[in-house]
């Protein structure tokens, strides 16, 4: 299934297996998930949450070291 | 299925690894300004009538601090001014200017830009020289974070004298007081570690209590909290941070939470308890005296801050 993908200035369309968390989804683009705060349709979820298909993810880097 | 620990909202936004508990959105907010509100109280940040100088970056964990300390001022227990220091890091600076003006005129803040080339005559990238690795007449290469901490320091210790302030308030998190507690000591900095705590505790008067009143929230959530408030924040990292051993220990740090969540909590209240020991048995002797330059309390003939300055001349 297909789903939108939002981080920074990136626009991506990403291919993701049925019953895939938002969790797996970082690790799949090496985003540290400490690191991240995400919007799943809008709305913050916790890294446990499903995706579906059709969903929009926003993924707000918050921590930048240092 | 997971709801919030508190209201049964099944809209949760965070899943604590340290305590178990779930929250929603209304109630992690709430639950962060208690928290913030409840350490100030313990340990006694804030008097009735305090005027704070808000050391406001624009970035996450400033400008949340000046929103739950805007919570006291909202109730006219305190007062608050805002000081945005412009280091002069071009094409970074100028955003998190704006951010934290904005953020002050939302709520009705005094705020104030000072700047390193008003009071130093030189912006950071200037001091830093064309090749960005040190100043112009400096043979011992440092980073420029020791130089803009220095300063910073300098300049919210004089802004807070001009202002009439009675204390200092500052965005530190729980993960930046973790780092400099294992910092502090694996370089056997002790003159250093026994000042880290709530609330600084010179015995000089002239330099103003240094409060943090974020000391024990995780970076993360003062990240989620920024978001789930809907607040302006500068989600932006400096230019000049690149390898430094505060990084390295920030990054072992993180390895070890994700199997032992509970990690950074301990090491502050293991650090907590032994402070004061620690402090009694080994605080410098001696009075602080005035440096010959510019007037500041200091140790020595110069402080820190003029002896980069008279270095350079």
């Amino acid at each position: 299934m297909q789903v939108k993908v939002i981080f920074g200035e990136e626009n991506l369309t990403e291919d993701v297996p049925e019953d895939y968390t938002i969790k797996e989804l970082l690790k799949k683009l090496e985003i540290p998930s400490e690191t991240v705060v995400v919007k799943k349709n809008e709305a913050i979820v916790i890294e446990e949450e499903l995706i579906q298909e059709g969903d929009t993810l926003e993924i707000i880097k918050v921590i930048f070291g240092g | 299925m997971n709801t919030c620990s508190k209201c049964g909202n099944q809209q949760i936004i965070i899943q604590k690894k340290h305590s178990g508990q779930s929250l929603c959105q209304e109630c992690f907010i709430e639950s962060i300004n208690e928290k913030v509100l409840k350490d100030t109280r313990k340990y006694k940040l804030l008097e009735k009538g305090d005027k704070v100088l808000m050391a406001l970056s624009g970035g996450k964990d400033s400008v949340v601090a000046l929103h739950i300390l805007n919570l006291l001022r909202e109730k006219n227990i305190i007062d608050i001014v805002a000081v945005t220091i412009d280091e002069g890091i071009k094409g970074y600076r100028e955003k998190g200017i704006e951010i934290a003006k904005g953020n002050t005129r939302t709520l009705g803040i005094e705020h104030r830009v000072v700047s390193f080339k008003e009071y130093f005559g030189r912006t950071l990238d200037e001091m830093m020289g064309q090749d960005g690795t040190r100043p112009q007449g400096d043979t011992e290469p440092r980073h420029a974070c020791t130089y803009c901490g220095v300063f910073r320091r300098w300049i919210l210790n004089r802004v807070a004298q001009e202002e009439g302030a009675t204390k200092i308030a500052t965005g530190h998190n729980l993960d930046d007081e973790t780092q400099s507690i294992l910092m502090n000591y694996l370089e056997g900095n002790i003159n250093n570690l026994i000042r880290i705590g709530p609330k600084s505790e010179s015995r000089d008067e002239r330099f103003t209590v240094k409060i943090k009143p974020l000391r024990e929230i995780p970076e993360k959530e003062i990240g989620l909290y920024a978001i789930a408030a809907d607040l302006n924040v500068h989600l932006a990292g400096c230019p000049y941070v690149g390898e430094s051993f505060r990084r390295e220990i920030g990054g072992f740090i993180k390895e070890l939470s994700e199997n032992h969540p509970t990690i950074m909590y301990s090491t502050l209240r293991g650090f907590d308890k032994i402070k004061s020991i620690l402090k009694k048995e080994l605080t410098p002797k001696g009075n602080t005296g005035e440096c010959r330059r510019c007037g500041e309390p200091s140790a020595g003939e110069l402080c820190k801050a003029c002896s980069f300055l008279e270095g350079w001349e």
